[in-house]
Formats: C-alpha cells, sequence, structure tokens
C-alpha cells in the first residue's frame, strides 16, 4: 500500500534570492511529479518537519520543480539555511489548482501581493503555455518596496511573449530607486482594461490584501463566483484527514487552496 | 441468529485471539466504569462485561493510535508500505451501537476519498469486531437522539445479546458467518422466547434513553438552528466555563483529526502522527498571522459546529452519535444536549 506520509526523496540543486526573505528553491525529486498549476506540495526539511508551498515552476515540467519561499519560522528559516547539494523531502501534490478551464475565452485579472507572487508564477507559466486561449492576461503585482517584487528579472519577458499580456506593478510607499507606481496593489485595480462580466480574477497574498482586493474588486463589478482566491491556513496532512486547515465547512487542502470567493463569501471572519 | 452458551463464548474467545489481540470490556471495581483490557491468558478477567453500556476507550483508538511512527526516511522502502508483516490484528469484544456507527463515520474520513490512510486502514482491515447490546444506558448516553439505537445495527462481524446462561449470536460480515460455520459445535438452536427476551431488553434500554432525553432536540433538528447562532453569546457563556484540557476531543469516537512532527532518530528520521485537538490554541496557528480561531470561544463552538454543521455538509453526517463521552469527561461539566437545547431555543425564539 502507499504511504502518502513518506517523503521523496529530492535533492535541492540551486537556490535562488529573488529578495531579502524570499529564496527560490530549484528540486529535483527521486521520481517526476506531475502537479497543476495552484496545486501544492508538502515540502520537507529533515527532522525539521514539513510545510505547505505551492510551486513556482511551470507545471508542464515534471522533472524539476522550483519553490520560491518567505522565512518566516521554523521550517522556512532552515529551508533558508540549506545549501545546494541538501537532500529535502516531497509530498504531493495536494489540493485542486486553478480552474484554467474556466478562463478559456476570458478576460483573466492576475492580482499577486508579497510572497503570494510565487504561486502566481506557476499560473502564468500555465497561462503562457498558449496565450491566444484567453482574450486578455492582466497582471497586478506589489510589493512593500522595490527589493521586494520578485521574479522581476522576468516581466520584460512576460509582456513580450503576446501582445493581449499586461503588467503592472506597485510598491506600497515611494522609495529612491522606484519611478513606477506608488500605492497598495488593490490601487492598480482603479482602471482596469478587462471586461469585467467577462472576466475571471485570482489572487493570491497576504489575507489583508486579500481582503481588500475582494472588497476592490465587488466594488468594480466584479460577481463573487468570478473571483478565486488563495487562502491560507495550517496545514499538516494536505489530505483531508488531519481536519486542520478549514474554511468553514471546506478543507482547503482537499477543496482549496485556491477557493471561488462564492462559496466562502458567508464564512464567518473568512479572512482572519 | 444462532445461541451460544457462556462457557462456549469464552471457549469461541480463546480461539479467535490466535486472529489478533483480544481486548474485552473489564468493570473497574471503584469506579464501576467499563474499561477495554487485553487478554493475553484464559480465564478472561475478574468483571469481564459483555453488556452493560459503552467502555471508556473508543473504537476509533484501535484504528488511529494515539501516537505512532508513521515514515521512516530517507529509506529504501521508499514510499511502500507493508506494516501488516508486524501488525497481528485485533479482535474487539463488545463494542456497542453508538461506538459502531462512530467507526463509520471515521472510516469515511480516513479510509475512503482520493488518499487513503494506509495505517488505518489496515488495523481496520484486520479488526475483528464483536458487538454486543446495551442492557442499561448511562446518565450521558444519548444514542436515541442521533438516530441510533443501543444495539448493533451494523459494521460488526459478530453481534451478541446476553440472554439466558449465554448470548444469542447474529453474524454480520463474510468473516463473522465464517467463524460461527467453522465453530458449530459451539453454537446452538435459538429456543423459543429468546428473541422475545432479547427485544423486550431492547426495548427497555431504549424507553430509558427516551426519558433521559426527552427534553432534549434530536441531533438532526440542531443544524438548522445552529447555523443562526454563530455570533450568539452562548459561545462565550460555554466558553468561560471550559478549562481547554482537550478531553472531549480526545475520548470522542468521532474527532479524528491530527497532526504530523518530525524528530532525528541516529542517521534517519521519523515522522509521527499525533492526536491533536482543535480546543487548544496552538492548533491553526499560522506562520506570522496568529490563528483563524484566536478566542477560546472560537474553539469551543467549533467542535460544535464541525461536528453538526460543516461534516453534515462535507460528508453527509452529524459527526456523533451519542455515545455521551464528551459529557462525562468534562470538568467543565459541559452537556452538549445542554448547549443545543439553548441554541434552538434560542434561535426558534
Ligand atoms: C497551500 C499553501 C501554499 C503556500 N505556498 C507558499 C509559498 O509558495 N511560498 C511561501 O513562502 N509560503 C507559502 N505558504 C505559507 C507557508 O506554508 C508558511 O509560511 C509555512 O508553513 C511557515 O512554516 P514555518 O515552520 O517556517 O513557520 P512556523 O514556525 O510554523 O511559524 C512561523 C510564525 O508563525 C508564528 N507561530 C507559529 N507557531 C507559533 C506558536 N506555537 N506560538 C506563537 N507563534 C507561533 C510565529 O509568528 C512564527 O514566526 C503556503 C501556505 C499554504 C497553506
Ligand atoms: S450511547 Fe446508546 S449505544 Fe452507546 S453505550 Fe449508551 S445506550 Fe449504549
Ligand atoms: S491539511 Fe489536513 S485536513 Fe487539510
Amino acid at each position: 500500500m502507499k504511504n502518502p506520509y513518506y517523503p521523496i526523496d529530492t535533492i535541492l540543486e540551486d537556490v535562488i534570492s529573488e529578495t531579502p526573505t524570499i529564496k527560490t528553491f530549484c528540486l529535483k525529486p527521486a521520481k517526476p511529479i506531475k502537479f497543476k498549476a495552484g496545486q501544492f506540495m508538502q515540502l520537507t526539511v529533515p527532522g525539521v518537519g514539513e510545510a505547505p508551498f505551492t510551486p513556482s515552476s511551470d507545471p508542464n515540467i515534471e522533472e524539476k520543480m522550483e519553490i520560491s519561499i518567505l522565512k518566516t519560522g521554523k521550517v522556512t528559516d532552515a529551508l533558508h539555511e540549506l545549501k545546494p547539494g541538501a537532500v529535502v523531502g516531497l509530498r504531493g501534490p495536494f489540493g485542486k489548482g486553478y480552474p484554467l478551464e474556466k478562463l478559456a475565452g476570458k478576460d483573466v485579472l492576475v492580482v499577486g501581493g508579497g510572497v503570494g507572487l510565487a504561486p502566481m508564477r506557476s499560473l502564468l507559466y500555465a497561462l503562457f503555455n498558449d496565450p491566444s486561449k484567453y482574450k486578455k492576461i492582466e497582471i497586478k503585482f506589489g510589493a512593500r518596496e522595490p527589493a521586494e517584487l520578485s521574479f522581476r528579472r522576468q516581466y520584460k519577458e512576460w509582456e513580450g511573449l503576446a501582445s493581449n499580456i499586461s503588467l503592472k506593478t506597485t510598491i506600497d510607499v515611494a522609495h529612491p530607486d522606484w519611478d513606477g507606481h506608488v500605492g497598495l496593489v488593490t490601487t492598480l485595480l482603479d482602471d482596469l482594461d478587462v471586461s469585467v462580466p467577462e472576466s475571471y480574477a485570482l489572487s493570491c497574498g497576504p489575507e489583508i490584501m486579500l481582503k481588500f482586493v475582494t472588497l476592490k474588486l465587488l466594488e468594480v463589478g466584479f460577481t463573487p463566483p468570478q473571483i478565486y482566491l488563495s487562502m491560507n491556513r495550517k496545514m499538516s496532512c494536505g489530505m483531508g484527514k488531519c481536519g486542520r486547515c478549514n474554511v468553514g465547512h471546506y478543507y482547503l487542502c482537499v477543496d482549496g487552496p485556491d477557493m471561488c470567493y462564492d462559496k466562502i463569501k458567508d464564512v464567518p471572519n473568512v479572512f482572519g | 441468529m444462532r445461541f451460544i452458551d457462556s462457557t462456549d463464548f469464552e471457549k469461541l474467545l480463546k480461539k479467535l485471539s490466535a486472529e489478533g489481540e483480544l481486548f474485552v470490556p473489564v468493570k473497574e471495581e471503584d469506579t464501576g466504569k467499563l474499561h477495554m483490557r487485553r487478554v493475553e491468558s484464559f480465564p478472561l478477567p475478574d468483571g469481564t462485561v459483555f453488556d452493560g453500556f459503552r467502555a471508556v476507550e473508543t473504537l476509533k483508538g484501535f484504528a488511529q493510535h494515539l501516537r505512532f511512527e508513521v515514515a521512516q526516511y530517507p529509506s529504501e522502502e521508499k514510499d511502500e508500505l507493508k506494516p501488516e508483516d508486524s501488525f497481528p490484528g485485533y479482535v474487539i469484544v463488545g463494542a456497542k451501537g453508538c461506538d459502531l456507527k462512530a467507526m463509520e463515520l471515521v472510516d469515511s474520513v480516513q479510509a475512503e476519498g482520493d488518499y487513503i490512510d494506509p495505517f488505518y486502514k489496515i488495523r481496520r482491515d484486520r479488526m475483528l469486531v464483536i458487538a454486543s447490546d446495551c442492557s442499561e444506558c448511562s446518565e450521558s448516553c444519548f444514542c436515541n437522539l442521533t438516530g441510533s439505537n443501543p444495539w448493533p445495527e451494523k459494521g460488526y462481524d459478530l453481534a451478541i445479546a446476553k440472554v439466558a446462561s449465554g448470548f444469542l449470536v447474529e453474524e454480520g460480515s463474510e468473516r463473522g458467518a465464517g467463524i460461527i460455520e467453522e465453530n458449530g459445535g459451539l453454537f446452538s438452536e435459538v429456543r423459543e422466547g429468546l428473541e422475545k427476551t432479547r427485544d423486550e431488553n431492547r426495548k427497555k434500554v431504549l424507553s430509558q434513553l427516551k426519558a433521559n432525553n426527552k427534553s432534549y432536540p434530536e441531533s438532526a433538528e440542531v443544524t438548522e438552528p445552529l447555523r443562526k447562532m454563530l455570533n450568539d453569546e452562548i459561545w462565550t457563556e460555554e466558553a468561560s466555563r471550559c478549562v481547554e484540557c482537550g478531553a472531549c476531543t480526545n475520548i470522542c469516537p468521532t474527532c479524528y483529526c491530527f497532526l504530523l512532527f518530525d524528530q532525528k532518530d541516529g542517521e534517519q528520521y521519523k515522522r509521527i502522527m499525533s492526536w491533536d485537538s482543535c480546543q487548544v490554541s496552538g492548533y491553526s496557528r499560522m506562520a506570522g498571522m496568529g490563528t483563524p480561531r484566536p478566542r477560546l470561544s472560537d474553539r469551543v463552538k467549533h467542535r460544535f459546529y464541525h461536528k453538526y454543521d460543516y461534516l453534515p455538509l462535507s460528508h453527509n453526517a452529524v459527526f456523533c452519535t451519542g455515545c455521551g463521552r464528551c459529557i462525562d469527561a468534562c470538568s467543565a461539566s459541559i452537556d452538549m444536549r445542554e448547549v443545543f437545547s439553548k441554541v434552538v431555543t434560542k434561535a426558534t425564539r
């Protein structure tokens, strides 16, 4: 019988610094792992424990996987100490992943903030696989300061991929190294170039950001079924068995982590 | 249906003890409570009781151990698992109606769906369950309110009911039928009148349950009112008494939550699974941003909502079978039935 608690041996091949607190870990698992954009993995640091992360790499690549991780506690601190060659473990993928089939033929609005850009990158890779399938791909990224915008080296390339792709960035407060837009990521939603009734919005970031992004989207005319949010809860098993990741009657690890806002809008304190 | 004499039943258990670790309910002298005890030699321990009401220990504890190792890594075995090599199986006698139903509910979480917990599944598959009728109920029993009865209805291999000098025996699975067939000599025809005696016992216990619980709402009538009470002060009131010990969830036959954590063990690492309780504050604490249930009242509330609101939506069933263990275990005397009475009264006012 398969043991779903066993972490597959995985070699850490490379570590890329994205921001002062986020690193991308390039991993090679002992056997290929097939995942859909938005599904997540449980990543083990031997002896320390495991934590859930959504890959930031192209879902079409199975032999290798990249995960971009914010240093914030026990497991992530230990991860940030690791050097190439180290052995870690992977379980998964878990969860449903983004509803790509629904996005075909629509305007797709991607809103990411802080470490939330990481999961969004795998979604972007999936969309970029065939940009012509979507009417528009409009990307809005925000961070506290310029150094905290992950993947900046790739923005130009992404925008150049197809004429229906646009990418706008913002930082929270003015900074000497920045001549772009200043303000919270929600301010980028004031002048949208999408046709709202024909759009889906997908967002990932801190819950406080998700809350204000949702309010803004509703204000500009999105309806709850058009909004998908990557929710965050403590997780352990990843398979709907340990009980801890519930949002109302949903288990995020099984029914999410990307949840249609329509399903969770009535859950009290849904944004914590 | 067959009859088996008490001494022959003990012979049968002796024989079945070769099929796995045998556990029977034994009455503790000072408290009068039944505890599941391992039988390693015969005769059966003094105080072995096959009727009465449920033991303190749940069936769940046999399928999902309190704390155990689920993985060693890195390992040559990789992710293939063969725990059946080391696990002999269980023979559990005296499980009651409420526990059988609870096991069925936990099965729907741990042993069904896209992922199956192999440890749970293997222990369940190798668990021979000989269930029995309740001959009495405790003050805290309320199975009748949860749509079940104080006798085995399904989820057993054999079911026994104490009558005259022995037991009426019914088969509930192929394995159970096989046992009766292989040990035919120990069983006899059911004498006239015995089935009637059993049915009268059942009626007696059921009417006692109904009398004890007549002022409380049925489980099926709780969910709707509960949904209207999310922001009611009732939860702060209940929480003001709760001491956050987690006894209610640990003793519950349907609570299945656990935590995984890792340990170093020489050159290897171990992954341990341990029961966990949604009542304690660290349960869902998250990186950097606290927990979705910061107040004790949120957590007290969560236990009721998970069982009576969320699981009916996700798993089509109220996850409470009325065994009453949480009522007995609570040092603050929080009684689920009282809470639901208040909920229903307040919500319909
Ligand atoms: C589906 C999903 C996908 C995710 N994807 C990503 C991703 O792509 N990238 C990413 O960086 N993150 C991601 N996360 C978040 C990530 O899982 C967490 O950051 C990670 O679990 C933190 O683990 P840790 O052991 O480092 O932190 P922990 O040590 O568990 O906790 C970190 C912080 O939490 C608080 N805390 C925890 N326990 C306690 C306690 N007992 N008492 C007091 N305070 C406490 C403290 O503030 C502590 O600093 C994702 C989460 C989910 C659910
Ligand atoms: S709750 Fe019902 S089935 Fe369970 S021990 Fe009490 S009377 Fe028996
Ligand atoms: S992480 Fe265990 S139930 Fe979701």
